[in-house]
Formats: C-alpha cells, sequence, structure tokens
C-alpha cells in the first residue's frame, strides 16, 4: 500500500497548486499515515469492526489520487425536495457548490483554510490520511448573533466519474457567540466500493447552538467514516443525530469536548442494518468543567448478519462537579446471525456527579406481537409496528420539527 | 357460533386443559369461573390462537376449524380477546394502532377502510361512551397508563372492532367500581341477538353488571358444572373447593 500511496501523492502534489510549504506539511501527514497504516483491531477504539481488514476484504484495488481540476455535473434529482435549505455539494470529494442563498451573506464568511496549517492533533492514522490527501478546506464562520434561517444540507455524492477508491472531505466550522447552525449530511452514492473519509472540526462559542443531522439511508456498497471534533463554550449546546443504514461499513466517530459551564451535548442514534453491513457509533464526551451535561440514545435494528457496535466513552474531569451524562442502548435482533456490541466507559474523577449508563438487547418481543395481531394486523405489520415504535423514540429526540419530518418520510416512519 | 369439542391442550408437557367442551350461540353470555391455573387463561389464548401449545381436540367457529386459521384471521372473523395484562407498545401511537387495526379488518372483511376524519369521529364517540380520556388516545399505546385504563383501553377496542365473539379474560380484576360499570356497559351496548361473549372471571361481581345466560365451573382444565347466574351466586357462598 505504501508504493501506492506514495505514487498517488506525487502525482497529487504534480497536479495541484500547492506551495512548497504545504507540500512540506501533506508529506509529513503522508510519513504519518505510511508508519501507521489503517487504524486495526489491536487498538481499543477498533476492536469491534477492524477498518483495515475490512478496507482490504471489501476494496482490491485501493488508490488515493483524484483529480480535483475536473468539475462534475450537479444531478439535481439527489437534492432534497420540499424542504428550503442552503447548500454545499461535494461529487467526488471535490466541493462543486456552495451556496448560502438564503442567509445575510454578511453574515457568514467562507474561509480557505488549505495554505494553512491544518494538522490536528487526534491519535487516529485517518485523519493523517485525510490531511495528506485533502483537496480543499474551508472553515464556514457563521457571525456572532446569527441564526441561519434555512440549515445547510452537505451532499456527499460519488457517481461513476471518480478516479481513486478513496476519498477525503474536511470541512471547518466555527458558530460565534450566540449563532446557530443546523446541518445536514446527506449521503447519496451511485458507486461502490470507496472509502470516504470525513472530517468535520466545530468550534462552538458561547451561546451558539449547532444541531448536526447524519443521514446515510440509500443502501450502498461504500465504507465510510466519519468524525466530528465539537469544541464547546460556555452555556453552548450540540445536538448530533446519526441515521446509520446505508452503506456497507460507516463507523462515526465524535469526540466532544465540553470546554465551557453549562454547555451540553446530545449525541441520538439509529441503526438500521441487513445484509452483512457493519456499522459503528463511537463517541467520546469530554466534561471539563462544573455543570456540563451529556446525553446518548442509541437503537439498533439488525437483520440478518449485520453488525452494530456502540461505544461510549464519558470521562470527567476531577474539576468537573455537578456533571450529568447519561448514556442507553437498545437492540432488535431480528435473526440469530446478527450482532450487537456495546461497550460503555465512565472514567470519572470528580464526586459530586450523576452519571448512568445502560444497554439491553434481544428479538422482538413475541406477546407483543401476539397481541397486535390478535387485533387484526398481520405477522409483518405487528413487526413493523413495532419497530416503528422503536426507533420513533429515538427520532422524537430530534428538536428541529423540519428535519425531524424529513427523517421520518426518509425512513418511512409513522407518527 | 362456537363449538369446542373435547379440547387437551399442554404446554411444555404439562395438561392444561383436558377434556374441554363448550357451545356458544349466537347473542349469548358465558361466564367460565375457576380458581388460579384452573386453565382460564389457557382457554382464552388457544382461543386466540397464541403459539406454543400442543393442542388436540376441535374447535369450530362458525363451522370453520379455528386451527386453521392464524391469530390475525380470527381477529378478521370476528374473534376478539380482552386480554388480562395488556400489553405496553413503546413508541406506537394509540390512534394509529387503532386505525391500523379498524382497518385491517375491515379491509379482510371487504369493507371501506376508513380515511383519517372518518375514523376520529368514530374513536371520538366510543370513548364518549365510555368515559375514555381522548387525549390518552394521542400517547403511546398502554404506556404509562393504569391498570383499569388498560382495561377500558381493550374495551375501547371491542367496541371499534364490534367482534361477534369477545372474550374478556379477567377484564374485572384490578378495576375500582366505577371502571367495572363503564366495562359493563361497554359489553351491555355491544350485546345483541348476533354477537356473543365468553366471560373469564374469578369472582360473581362483574356478573352483577353482566348478566350471564350461562355459568361454568372449570376446574382442572374442564368443565365440572354447568348452570344460569344463579351458580356463581353458589360459588361465591362456598367457594371452589366444595366443587371438587
Amino acid at each position: 500500500m505504501s508504493e501506492q500511496l506514495q505514487s498517488d501523492f506525487d502525482k497529487l502534489v504534480k497536479t495541484s497548486k500547492f506551495s512548497s510549504e504545504e507540500i512540506k506539511f501533506k508529506k509529513n501527514f503522508l510519513d504519518n499515515f505510511i508508519k501507521n497504516g489503517f487504524p486495526n483491531r489491536k487498538q481499543e477504539d477498533w476492536k469491534f469492526l477492524d477498518i483495515s481488514q475490512i478496507i482490504k476484504k471489501n476494496i482490491s484495488d485501493l488508490s488515493f489520487f483524484n483529480d480535483y481540476s475536473q468539475s462534475n455535473k450537479i444531478d439535481p434529482s439527489f437534492l432534497v425536495d420540499g424542504l428550503e435549505h442552503n447548500k454545499i455539494i461535494f461529487i467526488n470529494g471535490k466541493i462543486e457548490k456552495i451556496d448560502f442563498n438564503f442567509e445575510d451573506q454578511n453574515k457568514i464568511e467562507i474561509i480557505d483554510k488549505t495554505k494553512k496549517d491544518i494538522s490536528f492533533d487526534y491519535e487516529n492514522s485517518l485523519i493523517d490520511l485525510n490531511s495528506a490527501f485533502i483537496d480543499k478546506v474551508f472553515k464556514i464562520l457563521i457571525k456572532k448573533n446569527y441564526s441561519l434561517k434555512k440549515p445547510l444540507i452537505i451532499y456527499h455524492l460519488t457517481n461513476d466519474k471518480i478516479k481513486s477508491t478513496n476519498i477525503n472531505l474536511r470541512l471547518d466550522f466555527e458558530l460565534a457567540e450566540n449563532s446557530c447552525l443546523k446541518l445536514v449530511d446527506y449521503f447519496a452514492n451511485t458507486t461502490a466500493k470507496n472509502f470516504i473519509n470525513i472530517f468535520y472540526n466545530f468550534n462552538l462559542e458561547k451561546d451558539s447552538i449547532l444541531k448536526n443531522y447524519k443521514i446515510d439511508k440509500f443502501r450502498n456498497n461504500n465504507l465510510k467514516y466519519s468524525f466530528n471534533n465539537i469544541e464547546q463554550d460556555n452555556n453552548s449546546v450540540s445536538e448530533t443525530f446519526i441515521l446509520s443504514a446505508g452503506s456497507d461499513y460507516f463507523k462515526n466517530e465524535i469526540n466532544c469536548n465540553l470546554n465551557g459551564e453549562y454547555s451540553s451535548a446530545f449525541i441520538n442514534g439509529i441503526f438500521s442494518l441487513k445484509e452483512n453491513q457493519q456499522h459503528e457509533i463511537r463517541t467520546t464526551i469530554n466534561h471539563l468543567v462544573e455543570n456540563t451535561k451529556s446525553y446518548q440514545l442509541i437503537k439498533s435494528v439488525l437483520g440478518k448478519n449485520s453488525k452494530s457496535a456502540y461505544q461510549g466513552r464519558i470521562f470527567v474531569n476531577s474539576k468537573a462537579q455537578k456533571t450529568d451524562g447519561y448514556q442507553l442502548s437498545k437492540a432488535i435482533l431480528l435473526d440469530e446471525t446478527s450482532e450487537f456490541n456495546a461497550k460503555p466507559e465512565l472514567e470519572i474523577y470528580a464526586d459530586d456527579v450523576k452519571c448512568s449508563h445502560g444497554s439491553a438487547s434481544g428479538s422482538l418481543d413475541e406477546n407483543s406481537i401476539f397481541y397486535l395481531m390478535s387485533r387484526g394486523l398481520n405477522y409483518q405489520q405487528s413487526k413493523e409496528l413495532l419497530i416503528n415504535g422503536f426507533l420513533m423514540d429515538v427520532v422524537e429526540k430530534i428538536t428541529d420539527v423540519e428535519i425531524k419530518n424529513l427523517i421520518i418520510n426518509i425512513i418511512g416512519l409513522k407518527q | 357460533m362456537l363449538k369446542i369439542n373435547n379440547l387437551n391442550a399442554n404446554i411444555e408437557n404439562k395438561s392444561i386443559l383436558n377434556g374441554f367442551s363448550l357451545d356458544i350461540n349466537p347473542g349469548e353470555i358465558h361466564a367460565i369461573m375457576g380458581p388460579n391455573g384452573s386453565g382460564k387463561s389457557t382457554l382464552s389464548n388457544i382461543l386466540s390462537g397464541k403459539k406454543g401449545y400442543e393442542v388436540s381436540g376441535e374447535i369450530l367457529f362458525e363451522n370453520k376449524n379455528l386451527f386453521d386459521l392464524e391469530t390475525e384471521e380470527r381477529a378478521h372473523k370476528g374473534i376478539f380477546l380482552a386480554f388480562q395484562y395488556p400489553l405496553e407498545i413503546p413508541g406506537v401511537n394509540t390512534n394509529i394502532f387503532l386505525k391500523t387495526s379498524l382497518n385491517a379488518i375491515r379491509k379482510a372483511r371487504g369493507e371501506k377502510e376508513l380515511d383519517a376524519i372518518e375514523f376520529l369521529k368514530l374513536v371520538k364517540q366510543k370513548a364518549k361512551e365510555l368515559k375514555f380520556d381522548e387525549e390518552k388516545l394521542k400517547r403511546q399505546l398502554n404506556v404509562g397508563f393504569s391498570g383499569g385504563e388498560k382495561k377500558k383501553n381493550e374495551i375501547l377496542q371491542m367496541s371499534m372492532l364490534a367482534p361477534k365473539l369477545s372474550i374478556l379474560d379477567e377484564t374485572d380484576s384490578g378495576l375500582d367500581i366505577d371502571a367495572l360499570k363503564i366495562v359493563a356497559d361497554g359489553v351491555n351496548t355491544l350485546r345483541n341477538k348476533n354477537n356473543s361473549f365468553l366471560i373469564i372471571t374469578h369472582y360473581q361481581r362483574l356478573l352483577d353488571y353482566i348478566k350471564p345466560d350461562f355459568v361454568h365451573v372449570l376446574m382442572n382444565g374442564k368443565i365440572i358444572r354447568s348452570g344460569g347466574p344463579e351458580l356463581a351466586i353458589e360459588l361465591e357462598k362456598k367457594g371452589y373447593e366444595s366443587f371438587n
């Protein structure tokens, strides 16, 4: 793999207009990645789903070079209908459109960070891969006291014009004091066997609100990794919702640092998997000061040969008194070949805290099915109604009504 | 309407029903009384098609072999079981459930399915009749309902679905006197020359409000005595032991 990496990197350097300083940075990231390779099960964070093996098994012709000088045509049929929204459109890893047409243009700034130092300190070789091969890095700044009027939908599209089997995306967001951003990640892929590596870095200043909804619903044979780093200042709120259902493999990782008092983080997720899909959510919430709160609810519905994992870490610093941390995961196993793994990790160094975790898994309750069937519903209807109810519980946590309805429609739930 | 001939039921090699026979004609109300463990709930489960029992004998419902029908097909044909312990179904809105259920049955009967407005009109009217708090219909099915509310919800479902044969499995247990009257009113309203009821109970109390045509005493998996309403009063006085 290292030869391929090296030669693809050389191609990238040749076709792009990076300065010698940028190339030096990138070379450093590349060397780190060559040294460490893809994460594997020997690392605790990767023990349930070993991405190094999964990539080896699924992508035989791994390559990293994309020619970003070519533009891709936007196929409007992939765009979300019936909901006014701002757009960022990624096609095959290249940003084809940034459009904040619904907003006050003075309140949003888009800053090209490509030429700056984009290094990010995190023990994860995928970030190195990302930084080495990324095309452009933009920072989106939402200015003080501004709430976006409409949600921003980021489209993650791939099509058959793609040149390599790996694409890397990165965006940085800065939410200035008392600003608000509703961000939807919308995945629609017409390719297969690509590894898509996404990194978002959020900085939430005082009193700001971030709502990030990730929708991977449409069945596709790609492998995805998404990493959100969220820094939170006083009284800021982050809400993350993950619908993990479409890809062959998807790991969503969230690292959230509650740096300011009264900041809070909410993470809710649904795994709806079948046919050999393997998905994971790994969260780390660092409660670093007093009076911070985190809440997590993850539910899985797992069909034949599918596997999901939830690793939820809550860290409470010795200074972080009055922390309120909660996590719960529940799974319905529809088939005896399906598998759910939960690994809660609570590391608490303060004494005046409220932290709890729970996990439960099992098959659908036969008595409940009997009850519904005795009211005239057939087995399939009864099963669907129970699953619907099981998942509705998570969807109800979505605080934005418009996006909640969008997600209910996309999943096909009944209210 | 319902003919049960020599029904035997085992669960995990334990005999529960043992030569049970009963005939119910259209318009009749039958009460089955019996001590704990006499097989009352097994009988209602088997009539509704619950899996897990080894059964022999014969059950005919309107001359059709009930064993050939799945649980939902029995509901479509007009059999309703009011559960002793109605289940809580998290995340499922009560109204959605009622509408899905009613329309599944109407569709199977070849009737037009109700739209949202027609359904709401009907459910509001039925809820009012049964003094069932309409707000609860917007909540998750039975979740956080009190024991009495769950039982009233069963009777609401019964009156919505208008079954031919209603089986009430200890619907009276856990009810206060006001709720008991509401349940009895629900039955009495639905009662006509075509609809029949099988009321399973420990106590004579419910039978003060619903007058049965026949009372049967169930012990050790079979009916040991049948009679009129006076039999319930005799039981209440003497207890089950005296019948053994």
